[in-house]
C-alpha cells in the first residue's frame, strides 16, 4: 500500500489492504531507517523483494553489528518456520512420526522440557519453535535489539542446530511439503547459507542436500 | 431559649385568638429559633396553642356570669394545672434542644477532626512532592540532593532562566556549593519548563502554611477558655514553618503571583471555609447551651481540641527538625492518619478524601488532579510485557473473566497468555509473561481477533483470507504439552482476501467479519454451514473495520475506505443509516477510518481516523456529534470499557490515550511502543471485567497496564 502525502511515503498496512498489496511499498534505504527495528525492516524488505536472492539477503550492510545481524536473521528464520510448522501439522501426526528423526541415525530429544524428552516430531517442532521464540525474545538474554552481548550471541548456535532439525525432518519424511514450502520461500537454502556463512553449525550437521558441494553425511548431534 | 418561652407564655395568657393565634405563635417561635432542624420546636408550639384554645373558651364562658368562690377556685385550679402542663412541656422542649445541641456539638467535633485530617493530608502531599523532587534529583545526578526544600542562595533568584543549563552529565561527586547550585538551577529550569517555577511552589506552600496557621490561631481564639499551652506551641510551630522560607527572598515577590496563588489556595480550601462557617453557627448555639448544659460536654470539647492541637504541634515540631526525623514522622502521621481516615469515612463518607489519597500515590497527579470524576481516577502503569512474537502484534483480546489474553501477530501465530504466570524480570518495574500456547494455522500475518462471549473460543482472521475458530486451552496448560489438533475447531470458508475486522455479538454469539475482498460476512459459529449473510457496497469500496451495534442487536456498523460508515440491518441486509458528515471538506482521503466501534449502551458510533481524529456519530440521525484531534499521528485503534465511560485509543505516534467519554478529555497518555516503518500501535483493549488495559504494537510486543 503506497500513499504519497506530498513527498513523504508512509509505509503502512492500513485496514482493508489486499493481501497482494500487503507491505508493498517502495524500499527504504537502511540509512534512512531511524527505528530500533531497522535491521528487521531491512531484512524483511529484502526478502519481500525476492526470497530467492539468498546471497543478497545475507549480505551484511557495512557498519552493521554482526551480532544483531545474526540475531535478526535468526528471528526471521524462526518466524518463517512457523509456515512450515503449519503445513506439517496437517500431515505429521504423533501416530506416524512418533519420534523426531531425519535419517535413521539419530533420534532427537526435545530440549524444551526439564529432562530432554522423546517428543513426537510435531511436538518437537512446535516446542522448538516456541522455545526459540521465548529465548530470542527473552529480556534476560536479548534485552535490546540494537546491541547484543557476546554471551548471548553464543546462544544463537544452539537455536540454529535445533530448528534445522525441522527442515531435516520435513525433508526426509514429508518431502512434498518441504518442496512446496522451499519453492515459495527458499528458506532452507537461505538458512543453510546463513549458518555456513556465519559458522553457526558444523557442516556435517547440515544433512539436507541443499548445497551443491556435499550430500547427506549425517553427523553427530544431540538435544 | 428564654425569649422563646416568653413569647409562648404571652400568647397563652392573651388567649383570645384561640387556635389561629396559637399556630401563629408557634410559627413565630420557629422563626426566633432560626437555624435548621427546629421544626420539632415549631410543632410543639403548635400543640401548646391548641391546648390554649379550649382554655380560652372556658374563660369567656366563666367571665360572663357572676364570680363564685367555687368557680374562682375551679378556675385557679384549672389555670394552675394548665401552667403545670405547660411547664412540663417546656421541660420536654428543653430536653429536646439539649439533645440537639449535643448532636451539633458532635457534628462540630467531626468537622474539626476532618479539618485536621485535611491539614495532615496536605502535609503528606507536600512531603510526597518533596520526596518526588528528591527522587528526581537522585535519578538525575545519582546522589542525594542536599536538603532540597531548604534555603536557596539569594544570588539564584534573579537568574532564573537566564543561565544556560550546565552539563547535566557531570557526576555529583562532592557536595560542593557550586555543583549543588548548578543542580538547583537544572531542577528549577525543568520545573519552569513544566510551568512550575520554584517561586510559585514556594509561594504556594507559604500561603498554604500561613493560611493553616491562621486557621489554627482563629480556632484557638474561638475557644471560650483557650488552651494556653497549646496556642503557644502553635505559635512556635508557625514560626518554625516560617523558618523554612528565608525572609530575604519572600518579600519582593510579584503581587499578582501572590494574588493568583492565594486565589488558587482559597479555591482549594473553599470547602474548608464552608465548614468554618458552619462551625461559627454552631458556636452561637453552644453559647446558649452553656446556660443549660452541665460542664460535661464543654470540657469534652476542650479535651478534643487540646489533643488535636497536640497532633498538629507534634507535626510542626518534627517538621522543623532534621530530615531523618521527618521520615519517621511521616510513617507516624501516615499511621495515625489512616486510622483517622477510617473514622472520618465512616462518619461522613467523604468521597473526595479517598480521591486525594489516590492522587497522592499517583505519579502524574498534577495533570489529573482537577476535581470531580471521583469514581474511577486511577493512573495506569505498565506492568506486564508480553514478548514472544517475532513481528508486529496486530490484535489482542482479553478473556471475559480470567486475567488471560490472546495476541495475534504478523509472525503467523496467535499466543495465549496468562498474566498470573509471570517470569521474574530483572527490572522489577514490569513483569515478563511467557506465552502458554501458540496457535498455528494461518499461513500469513494474523490481522484480526475476537473473543467469544464466554471466553471458551476465539476467532482469528488472517491475511490469507482464513477465519479460524479456536478452542481456548486451559489457562494453566503446560506450554510444552503435546499438540492437540482439536484446538483448531473450525475454519470459516468464504472470504478470498485479507480479514481485517472481526467482532462478536455477545447476545447471539454471531461473528461478523470484514475482508479486503469487499465483503462483510455474518457467521453463526456453531452451525454446520456457518455463513448467514453477506453485505457489500459497490459504492463505498472495501470495508476496513466492523462492529456490532451494541444497543440494537441485529445491526452492524461497517467502516469503508470511502471514509463512510454504514449501519446494516443483519436480517434484511439493507442499509439503515449512513454516518456521513454534512460538510465534507476537500475529499475524504485523509479521513480514512482505521477502526470503528460501537458504544456499549448508547446509540453512538466512534471512529478512529487517519487524519488523527476520533469522531463520534449519532446512530439514529447519522450525524457527526463530536470530532476531536486525538493524537499526533493516525489513530489506529479504539476500545471502550464495559460501562461505556472510558475510551482507549492507540496511534502510530507510539502512544495510547485514555479518554473520559463524559467530557471527551484525555485522562492519561502512555508511550507504549516503538515504530516499525511508519506503524506503531495496532490495537488496544480493555479487560471486560478486570482492571487491565493492553496495547499491541508493531515492535512485536504487547503490554498490559494495571
Amino acid at each position: 500500500m503506497k500513499m504519497a502525502d506530498g513527498s513523504t511515503i508512509l509505509r503502512r498496512n492500513r485496514p482493508g489492504t489486499k493481501a497482494k498489496d500487503f507491505s508493498r511499498w517502495p524500499d527504504e534505504p537502511l540509512e534512512e531507517m531511524d527505528s530500533t527495528l531497522a535491521v528487521q525492516q531491512y531484512i524483511q524488505q529484502l526478502i519481500r523483494r525476492d526470497p530467492s536472492s539468498v546471497e543478497l539477503i545475507l549480505t551484511m550492510p557495512e557498519a552493521q553489528d554482526e551480532g544483531v545481524w545474526k540475531y535478526e536473521h535468526l528471528r526471521q528464520f524462526c518466524m518463517e518456520l512457523n509456515g512450515l510448522a503449519v503445513r506439517l501439522q496437517s500431515q505429521c501426526f504423533p501416530s506416524t512420526c512418533t519420534q523426531m528423526t531425519a535419517t535413521e541415525q539419530w533420534i532427537f530429544l526435545c530440549a524444551a522440557h526439564k529432562t530432554p524428552k522423546e517428543c513426537p516430531a510435531i511436538d518437537y517442532t512446535r516446542h522448538t519453535l516456541d522455545g526459540a521464540a521465548c529465548l530470542l525474545n527473552s529480556n534476560k538474554y536479548f534485552p535490546s535489539r540494537v546491541s547484543i552481548k557476546e554471551s548471548s550471541v553464543a546462544k544463537l548456535g544452539s537455536v540454529c542446530r535445533r530448528v534445522y532439525r525441522i527442515f531435516s525432518h520435513a525433508y526426509f519424511h514429508h518431502r512434498r511439503i518441504f518442496d512446496e514450502f522451499e519453492a515459495e520461500t527458499y528458506l532452507c537454502h537461505r538458512f543453510t547459507h546463513f549458518v555456513t556463512k556465519y559458522d553457526l553449525m558444523s557442516k556435517e550437521n547440515l544433512i539436507v542436500p541443499i548445497t551443491e558441494e556435499e550430500n547427506a553425511t549425517p553427523g553427530e548431534s544431540e538435544a | 431559649m428564654g425569649t422563646n418561652s416568653a413569647s409562648a407564655t404571652g400568647m397563652n395568657i392573651k388567649a383570645a385568638g384561640g387556635g389561629g393565634v396559637g399556630s401563629g405563635g408557634g410559627s413565630g417561635g420557629e422563626d426566633t429559633n432560626g437555624g435548621g432542624g427546629s421544626g420539632v420546636i415549631g410543632g410543639v408550639g403548635n400543640n401548646s396553642g391548641g391546648t390554649g384554645a379550649p382554655a380560652g373558651m372556658n374563660n369567656q364562658q366563666n367571665s360572663a356570669p357572676q364570680y363564685t368562690i367555687p368557680g374562682i377556685l375551679h378556675f385557679i385550679q384549672h389555670e394552675w394545672s394548665r401552667f403545670e402542663l405547660e411547664r412540663s412541656q417546656w421541660d420536654v422542649d428543653r430536653a429536646e434542644l439539649q439533645a440537639r445541641i449535643a448532636m451539633l456539638l458532635g457534628e462540630r467535633k467531626g468537622q474539626e477532626s476532618l479539618k485536621s485530617d485535611l491539614i495532615r493530608r496536605i502535609k503528606m502531599l507536600e512531603y510526597a512532592l518533596k520526596q518526588e523532587r528528591v527522587k528526581f534529583h537522585r535519578l538525575k545526578y545519582g546522589c542525594d540532593p542536599p536538603q532540597l526544600n531548604e534555603i536557596k542562595p539569594p544570588a539564584d533568584e534573579p537568574g532564573i532562566g537566564s543561565e544556560v543549563a550546565p552539563d547535566s552529565e557531570v557526576p555529583y561527586s562532592s557536595v560542593s556549593n557550586t555543583t549543588w547550585r548548578q543542580g538547583r538551577q537544572m531542577l528549577r529550569q525543568y520545573l519552569q519548563e513544566i510551568g512550575y517555577t520554584d517561586t510559585i511552589i514556594d509561594v504556594r506552600s507559604n500561603r498554604v502554611r500561613s493560611l493553616l496557621g491562621m486557621n489554627n490561631n482563629a480556632e484557638q481564639e474561638e475557644n471560650v477558655s483557650p488552651n494556653i499551652n497549646g496556642s503557644e506551641n502553635n505559635k512556635r510551630a508557625s514560626e518554625s514553618q516560617g523558618r523554612r522560607t528565608p525572609a530575604k527572598k519572600s518579600q519582593p515577590m510579584n503581587d499578582a503571583m501572590i494574588l493568583d496563588t492565594e486565589a488558587a489556595v482559597m479555591a482549594n480550601f473553599a470547602f474548608l471555609a464552608q465548614t468554618d462557617v458552619e462551625m461559627s453557627d454552631d458556636d452561637d448555639i453552644s453559647e446558649d447551651l452553656d446556660m443549660v448544659t452541665g460542664e460535661n460536654e464543654d470540657s469534652d470539647v476542650k479535651t478534643t481540641k487540646r489533643s488535636k492541637g497536640k497532633n498538629i504541634i507534634m507535626g510542626e515540631d518534627v517538621d522543623a527538625e532534621a530530615k531523618e526525623v521527618l521520615n519517621e514522622l511521616n510513617l507516624l502521621t501516615e499511621g495515625r492518619y489512616e486510622v483517622s481516615e477510617e473514622e472520618v469515612d465512616a462518619s461522613l463518607g467523604l468521597g473526595e478524601l479517598a480521591q486525594l489519597t489516590v492522587n497522592n500515590e499517583a505519579e502524574t497527579a498534577y495533570d489529573v488532579s482537577n476535581t470531580k470524576e471521583s469514581a474511577y481516577r486511577k493512573t495506569w502503569n505498565a506492568k506486564y510485557t508480553l514478548r514472544s512474537h517475532f513481528d508486529g502484534v496486530r490484535a489482542l483480546a482479553f478473556h471475559p473473566e480470567e486475567p488471560v489474553l490472546i495476541t495475534a501477530s504478523e509472525d503467523h501465530t496467535l499466543k495465549l497468555w496468562n498474566l498470573q504466570k509471570t517470569v521474574p524480570a530483572k527490572k522489577s518495574a514490569s513483569l515478563d509473561v511467557e506465552p502458554l500456547y501458540t496457535f498455528r494455522a494461518h499461513s500469513g500475518p494474523v490481522l484480526s481477533l475476537a473473543m467469544s462471549t464466554g471466553g471458551e473460543t476465539c476467532f482469528s482472521g488472517g491475511l490469507d483470507g482464513q477465519i479460524h475458530c479456536w478452542k481456548l486451552p486451559n489457562s494453566n496448560i503446560d506450554p510444552y504439552d503435546s499438540y492437540d489438533p482439536t484446538v483448531l475447531r473450525n475454519t470459516f470458508e468464504g472470504h478470498c482476501d485479507a480479514i481485517w475486522g472481526l467482532s462478536v455479538n455477545h447476545t447471539k454469539g454471531h461473528l461478523v467479519s470484514c475482508s479486503a475482498d469487499g465483503t462483510v460476512k455474518l457467521w453463526s459459529p456453531d452451525v454446520k454451514v456457518p455463513l448467514l449473510n453477506t453485505y457489500s457496497s459497490e459504492l463505498e469500496g472495501v470495508p476496513t473495520s466492523v462492529d456490532f451495534v451494541r444497543d440494537e442487536l441485529d445491526r452492524i456498523v461497517v467502516a469503508y475506505n470511502s471514509a463512510h460508515c454504514i449501519i446494516y440491518d443483519t436480517e434484511t441486509g439493507k442499509q439503515v443509516v449512513k454516518l456521513e458528515h454534512t460538510k465534507e471538506m476537500s475529499g475524504n482521503f485523509g479521513k480514512f477510518i482505521n477502526k470503528v466501534i460501537s458504544h456499549p449502551t448508547l446509540p453512538v458510533t466512534i471512529t478512529a481516523h487517519e487524519d488523527r481524529h476520533i469522531r463520534f456519530w449519532d446512530n439514529t440521525s447519522g450525524k457527526l456529534v463530536h470530532s476531536m484531534v486525538a493524537h499526533l499521528e493516525p489513530v489506529t485503534s479504539l476500545a471502550i470499557d464495559a460501562h461505556g465511560l472510558y475510551l482507549l485509543s492507540g496511534s502510530h505516534d507510539c502512544s495510547i490515550r485514555l479518554w473520559n467519554l463524559d467530557n471527551k478529555t484525555c485522562v492519561q497518555e502512555i508511550t507504549a511502543h516503538r515504530k516499525k516503518f511508519d506503524e506503531s500501535i495496532f490495537d488496544v483493549a480493555f479487560h471486560p471485567s478486570k482492571p487491565y488495559i493492553a496495547s499491541a504494537g508493531a515492535d512485536g510486543l504487547a503490554k498490559v497496564f494495571v
